[in-house]
């Protein structure tokens, strides 16, 4: 059992290779997602972004350049979602001069579980204060302290 | 993600109050002894987090005590159709931006 899907699409003006780039290479996907990225462009290939202390940790699945691709998505530290967990679904497709993009993100889990809570306060809370500051280039993530906090007690229990 | 959350979110204080509600049950006191603001201000920034769904009141005796409140922080689905929309935008805004310096670079 799963959440339905999460779906955005945008139109930009650029043909489809050049925006199928901005999902494959680190400097360009740093661009409009995230401060550190690390990409193996290939089936099976790590996906890694850093977006504001929150760490998105996943795979490539399936690369269709230009036309799309698979990429499963979750988060490190993340009881609800974790890395891997999820699937982001890509489509770009000429549109005119430009490239409509069609994102969906599937599978999801259904509902907040109890006791997952911690990770999710912190990234959100993260992601919310970088939003208030501003929609532009949000400053870089110091660290995550309160990440290495969270596992204090599971060692302790 | 709820409009209201994020906003509750947005506030420093009460991004730190969440943060320390999320280790423990804590009352009003307990709270703002940990800040340098009134238990007043204290006080307002639970109405927020409390009408924003984040944290609830629990009972323990004569206590009040403010815990978070897992379902409000919405669930997950939430914040990724709050979160994918955004991230199109700026990848429209970042590819086109590329896209017009280098053909200013092409002449």
């Amino acid at each position: 059992m799963t959440a339905e899907p999460v779906t955005a699409s945008i139109h930009i003006d650029a043909p489809p290779e050049r925006v199928y780039e901005y999902f494959t290479r680190p400097e360009a996907l740093v661009r409009w997602m995230g401060e550190y990225a690390v990409l193996e462009p290939e089936p099976g290939g790590q996906f890694t972004v850093d977006i504001l202390g929150t760490p998105v940790r996943g795979r490539y699945l399936e690369l269709d350049p230009p036309h799309g691709l698979l990429i499963a998505w979750g988060y490190a530290g993340a009881g609800r979602l974790p890395p891997g967990a999820s699937i982001v679904e890509v489509r770009l497709t000429a549109d005119g001069t430009g490239t409509r993009v069609d994102l969906e993100h599937r599978d999801l889990p259904p509902a907040q579980q109890p006791g997952h809570t911690a990770g999710w306060t912190h990234y959100l809370a993260r992601l919310a204060g970088a939003a208030a500051e501003t929609t532009e280039a949000a400053a870089p993530d110091p660290g995550m302290p309160q990440v290495q906090r969270l596992t204090h007690t599971v060692g302790n229990a | 993600m709820s409009e209201a959350a994020f906003h509750a979110l947005a506030e420093p204080h009460r991004r730190r109050i969440l943060r320390m509600l999320r280790d423990e049950p804590r009352s009003v006191n307990e709270i703002a002894g940990q800040f340098d603001i009134s238990q007043q201000a204290v006080s307002q920034h639970l109405k927020v987090l409390n009408n924003a769904g984040l944290v609830a009141v629990s009972r323990q005796g004569q206590r009040r005590l403010y815990v978070v409140r897992p379902e409000g922080l919405g669930v997950l689905r939430d914040f990724l159709a709050e979160f994918w929309p955004a991230r199109l935008e700026r990848l429209k805004l970042a590819v086109e931006q590329d896209r017009s310096a280098e053909e200013d670079h092409d002449g």
